[in-house]
């Protein structure tokens, strides 16, 4: 499940809990995908909507790199709900 | 929009504002005013136009939101109240119109055994109820309740009124949503970019100033971001400002 060696910046602190958690958080977040890529680019990332679409669904390994701003994105649009 | 830190120093500060995370077209029908005051006339111009002297029709739109029906514009408040009492009760003869798709019309409360709702009703003085969903092309649904104190209060003259009603006023609701939507889309993509100009730029100068590699840099700049509490691109514009001076990065595209 966590192949994301090759490419990616090692593994910072706390990555394995992003990773492990960033399919599960999207589903429970009930956000819609074009809302999460369109933050997600904002804030530096790589990778294409459908691309990111396959990421959430297991169904693509990408970067640890990628998968933290994904996580990162995904924190930030949290705390913004919030007043 | 790019409010910045004042200065590097003060990080812990000042949230960026974000637009709800949220953006199902459900949501926008609830949440923008537009939509609402347009669902409003809809219901007012619904029931004066059907209303008789002597005989008012309460009318009453209802949309759901997460699969739960929340009511949203009303003629008047008995209106609001009758759709409020239907949806407490999670079916009625409005949350089926909407679920199959049908106007529906029950001429006569009094027996009615079909929803419990019915009986409520009745005690509310409601003789007569008239559903008929606002075909929204699967975008958000809602519904059109018409609630009339005598039986056979709609007459086929009537339904048809309510049918042309509905289905005019579907059209532009379409509309407006798709221009809300795309507007909001829009506005999320300049957000974007201009978030994006400025952690590119913080980016480049953690690896010039770290010899590291691309990959390297976002690291250091995420968890700068997670350990702090502070927003990504609230680091990246402090790491701007700290060696320029630059509070305000500007992005410039055609509007």
């Amino acid at each position: 499940m966590f192949p994301y060696e090759a490419g990616g910046s090692g593994q910072p602190d706390g990555s394995a809990h992003h990773s492990k958690g960033a399919a599960q958080r999207f589903r429970e977040a009930q956000l819609p995908l074009e809302k999460l890529w369109m933050y997600y680019y904002g804030i530096g990332g790589d990778i294409d909507e459908m691309s990111l679409d396959a990421f959430l669904h297991d169904a693509l390994d990408i970067p640890a790199a990628q998968v933290e701003l994904i996580s990162a994105a995904m924190t930030e649009m949290a705390e913004g709900d919030a007043p | 929009m790019t409010s910045y830190e004042e200065s590097p120093g003060s990080l812990d500060t000042g949230r960026q504002e974000f637009h709800g995370a949220e953006t199902t077209l459900q949501n926008l029908v609830l949440d923008s005013q537009d939509i609402v005051d347009f669902l409003t006339e809809l219901a007012v111009i619904a029931s004066s136009r059907l209303s008789t002297p002597g005989y008012p029709v309460h009318a009453g739109v209802t949309v759901l939101r997460h699969k739960r029906p929340e009511a949203v514009a009303s003629s008047d408040a008995q209106a609001k109240a009758l759709d409020e009492l239907q949806n407490g009760f999670g079916d009625g003869p409005c949350l089926t119109a909407l679920r199959i798709k049908r106007p529906l019309l029950v001429s006569d409360l009094t027996g009615e055994q079909r929803w419990p709702y019915a009986k409520a009703a009745k005690a509310n003085g409601v003789a007569s109820i008239l559903a008929v969903p606002l075909d929204l092309a699967g975008e958000a649904e809602a519904v059109l309740n018409l609630y009339s104190g005598r039986t056979h209060g709609f007459s086929a003259d009537d339904i048809s009124t309510v049918e042309g009603f509905a289905s005019q006023a579907s059209a532009s609701l379409r509309l407006v949503l798709r221009i809300t939507q795309l507007s909001e889309a829009r506005n999320d993509l300049s957000s974007a970019l201009e978030s994006r100009t400025v952690i590119d730029m913080a980016i480049g100068a953690i690896m010039a100033e770290n010899r590291c590699s691309r990959d390297t840099a976002f690291s250091i700049l995420t968890k700068a971001s997670s350990t702090r509490n502070v927003k990504l691109r609230e680091v990246a514009a402090s790491v701007i400002a700290s060696i320029s001076g630059e509070k305000q990065i500007n992005t410039f595209f055609d509007e």
